[in-house]
């Protein structure tokens, strides 16, 4: 009886295949040994995120605790938040990487759906992948290369930008120590770099359209926009919702990359985040402690938007990411 | 018959092992990480294997052991290493080494210098005083002073004096700008100074110069100041900003990265620049002969300036060493750890490391006299350049020599002393207010009138609190 309660029961319904009752522990295995390829081909991903992202997470228990190399590690309860929040530049740090991450997201988000949408309507094969080419290539430069080739373009002597400025009768301004200008070449930047390759996602979203919606709208007289509007875009919502969803967990990571690159003793104040904050009191000084209560911090807040994210996108199209 | 044979011949190599066992067991591993000292580097392979020759001549078998680490983030990446808990015997820390030692991970090395004289007759004035402070770190070199230098020939061009003054040298750097010295047919193309990422260079000639005599300095009611906030300062940023201002000091100093601001000097779009060493002052003047093929271009060092508060290199900051060799305390080979440290100071070590191999690096004659090879230029110490060593044929060049020998003659011991872990968020945030102020005051985005605001600011992020530890410290 007992033995029966636990062998919850399958049915496998396909047509001329005898129903059969298959123990839920058989089943699985079947289905390991049906599938195997395909669980041979996740593995790689699965390990991969079990060792770096998963297994990591107990160790965020350093929060809490003053780091020994020897151990064992000390319980300090929240000293490490404590200090923290009363750093008197952590605030700072924080509103800068509000106010970075709030562009990008305003800024930059929608460029590659824009960028997506354009190239989809490109019409001549040769020119769409010579296109595409050239605006993939620049996500596979490192950011010391891409911030290299700003402080060169953007050099108000010798920089593109200068010759410019002076061309059309303009006093050259030095865009990367004016504290006004600063956060527009992060977000100039990161368009630069990656609206080309992330527009991939929407293109494939793009592609995967049924065509029938186009021609029926052409049938009711559409135009090129309209067709855009009413069929592209309804389209690609889930896709949108999803990687936006999915942004807004990465909102405090702002990119310690791009603005370690590009920080420079001037705009150090404006855009200090807490990543390049981490990074330096954590790592130069090693203050382990201090810095990963800082990262679980950050971790926190991108999980609450996450879910907050996940569920007004949910009231608003239906889509989320679960 | 063969079986006997064989037999005896199993026995002999038994023999032969077991005896063999100790012999190798002697060798007393050491395992050591420092930057840019690699197992995929022959030379730095070659230099390892010619110490464990010379110990082993010196009655100290080693089998001294590289780790090798990303000379790229070596600070980083040592830091995640050590925190692993894989602690080599030998650690060459370039920062985060307060940390390890506060957790008594590092050795204090004082008895032991006490008790290996080549270590200690190896120091500089500055290593002795750090010691005293901070007895963790052995970085045995000439304090880093950034002196300028100036092509000979735009000098005589000129037909200048080297500026003695803070006053001669901004007239020099107006006469290199507002001449054309770079011969592209465009006079007032030219900048006088130009440096990179922040002001530290200039300080080293014009904190002196200005009346910025240590980084705590007392007030008018005789309590203690950091210097940053003093009217000594202020005249001084007030002379860097005039200087930038009039097209003399480079405004993209701060986004210039250092070969950014070599490349300025060796093109001429620049005149003066700092060499952060001797050793760097002659790269500089090999790099100068090989932008400007077929020519023979000296560069010829400038004289500290007298200003308003005096003149001399900017004080030597002896809290602690910034960087340098450490060895473990949870090592089980400490003593064996400092003798390979004592070695790379004696003169047989110190030949080695400084002047690499004869055959390639030098070569000797039938008197014994040492000639450099061209390779010389491309050898440098992966230990120590110790005070009480000198090169058998001279290997600076007279410029060179001269900022050593400025060096040697100008070393004023600083009173910043090492702040407790407690206060690193605090000295980050002043740190961070000070050098973006000055940047702005440089690059004309805020006006000197604006000090006071900079003073505020400074204080609020930290300073007052930095200022009042300083005074329980300081007497």
């Amino acid at each position: 009886m007992v033995a029966q309660s636990k062998q919850s029961t399958l049915t496998t319904a396909g047509g001329n295949v005898p129903k059969a009752k298959i123990s839920q522990h058989a089943g699985f295995l079947h289905g390991i040994r049906q599938w195997w390829p395909y669980y041979a081909m996740m593995a790689p991903g699965i390990i991969f995120f079990l060792i770096w992202h998963y297994v990591p997470i107990w160790e965020a228990k350093m929060a809490f605790e003053q780091v020994r190399i020897i151990p064992p590690n000390i319980w300090v309860g929240l000293k490490n938040f404590q200090a923290l929040f009363s750093s008197p530049v952590f605030y700072q740090v924080l509103a800068n990487t509000l106010i970075i991450s709030g562009m990008k997201i305003i800024f930059v988000f929608p460029v590659p759906i824009m960028v997506a949408l354009l190239l989809n309507e490109v019409r001549s094969g040769p020119l769409r992948q010579s296109i595409q080419s050239a605006i993939y290539l620049p996500h596979f430069l490192s950011w010391v290369v891409i911030a290299g080739v700003f402080v060169a373009f953007l050099s108000p002597t010798d920089g593109a930008a200068g010759q410019i400025a002076r061309g059309v009768g303009l006093q050259p301004i030095n865009y990367l120590t004016n504290t006004g200008t600063i956060r527009w070449v992060l977000v100039f930047t990161e368009i630069w770099r990656s609206a080309g390759w992330d527009s991939l996602l929407y293109l494939a979203a793009i592609i995967s359209i049924d065509t029938q919606l186009y021609d029926a709208a052409e049938m009711d007289g559409a135009n090129r926009w309209q067709k855009i509007w009413h069929v592209t875009l309804p389209g690609i919502v889930p896709t949108i919702a999803t990687l936006f969803i999915l942004n807004m967990g990465m909102f405090l990571s702002a990119d310690l990359n791009q603005v370690i690159n590009l920080q420079n003793d001037v705009n150090a104040s404006t855009i200090d985040i807490i990543d390049t904050y981490v990074y330096r009191i954590g790592l130069t000084t090693g203050e382990y402690s201090l810095a990963t209560a800082a990262g679980l911090f950050k971790a926190v807040i991108g999980m609450v938007l996450v879910l907050v994210s996940h569920l007004v996108s949910k009231r608003l199209t239906g889509k989320g990411v679960w | 018959m063969l079986r006997r044979t064989l037999m005896l011949s199993t026995a002999a190599m038994a023999l032969v092992g077991a005896l063999a066992v100790p012999a190798f067991a002697q060798s007393v591993p050491i395992r050591i990480v420092s930057k840019d000292l690699l197992t995929t580097n022959p030379e730095d392979v070659k230099e390892i294997e010619a110490i464990e020759a010379g110990l082993k001549a010196a009655g100290t078998d080693v089998d001294l052991q590289i780790l090798d680490l990303p000379g790229s983030g070596y600070a980083d990446a040592l830091s995640v290493q050590l925190l692993s808990g894989d602690i080599p015997d030998i650690i060459y820390f370039q920062g985060g080494d307060q940390k390890m030692a506060e957790q008594g991970i590092l050795e204090d090395l004082n008895p032991w210098i006490e008790k290996y004289p080549n270590l200690k007759a190896a120091l500089w004035p500055h290593n002795v005083e750090r010691l005293k402070n901070y007895p963790y770190l052995l970085y045995i070199y000439p304090p880093r002073a950034p002196q300028p230098v100036i092509r000979q020939d735009w000098l005589d061009k000129l037909g200048m004096a080297p500026p003695t003054t803070v006053e001669e040298y901004e007239a020099l750097f107006k006469a290199i700008h507002d001449g054309d010295l770079d011969g592209d047919g465009t006079p007032g193309n030219t900048l006088g100074l130009t440096g990179y990422g922040n002001t530290a260079e200039l300080d080293s000639i014009f904190n002196q110069a200005f009346g910025v005599t240590a980084t705590w300095m007392k007030d008018a009611s005789g309590a203690w100041v950091n210097e940053r906030v003093t009217d000594a300062e202020k005249a001084k940023i007030e002379y860097y900003a005039r200087l930038a201002s009039e097209g003399l000091f480079d405004k993209e100093y701060v986004t210039n990265t250092f070969d950014v601001k070599e490349d300025k000097f060796y093109t001429g779009k620049a005149g003066v620049i700092f060499g952060s060493s001797p050793e760097v002052i002659d790269i500089y003047g090999g790099k100068m002969n090989q932008a400007h093929p077929g020519e023979t271009i000296k560069l010829a060092l400038l004289p500290l300036p007298k200003g308003p508060g005096g003149r001399g290199l900017a004080a030597v900051d002896v809290s602690k060493e910034s960087r340098g060799f450490a060895v473990s305390s949870v090592s089980e080979h400490k003593e064996e750890a400092v003798k390979v440290l004592d070695f790379m100071a004696s003169k047989a070590g110190q030949d080695i490391d400084r002047m690499g191999f004869e055959g390639e690096q030098y070569t000797k004659d039938a008197s014994g006299a040492v000639t450099f090879t061209d390779k010389i230029s491309t050898w440098y110490a992966r230990f120590f350049n110790a005070a009480n060593w000198t090169a058998p044929t001279q290997q600076l060049s007279p410029t060179a020599q001269a900022a050593l020998d400025t060096i040697k003659a100008g070393f004023v011991a600083d009173n910043a002393f090492v702040w407790p872990s407690d206060y690193a968020a605090d000295v980050d945030a002043t740190e961070q207010v000070y050098r973006s102020w000055v940047a702005k005051f440089i690059t004309g985005e805020a006006k000197i009138d604006q000090w006071d605001q900079f003073v505020s600011e400074y204080n609020a992020a930290g300073g007052t609190k930095l200022a009042e530890y300083a005074r329980t410290v300081l007497k």
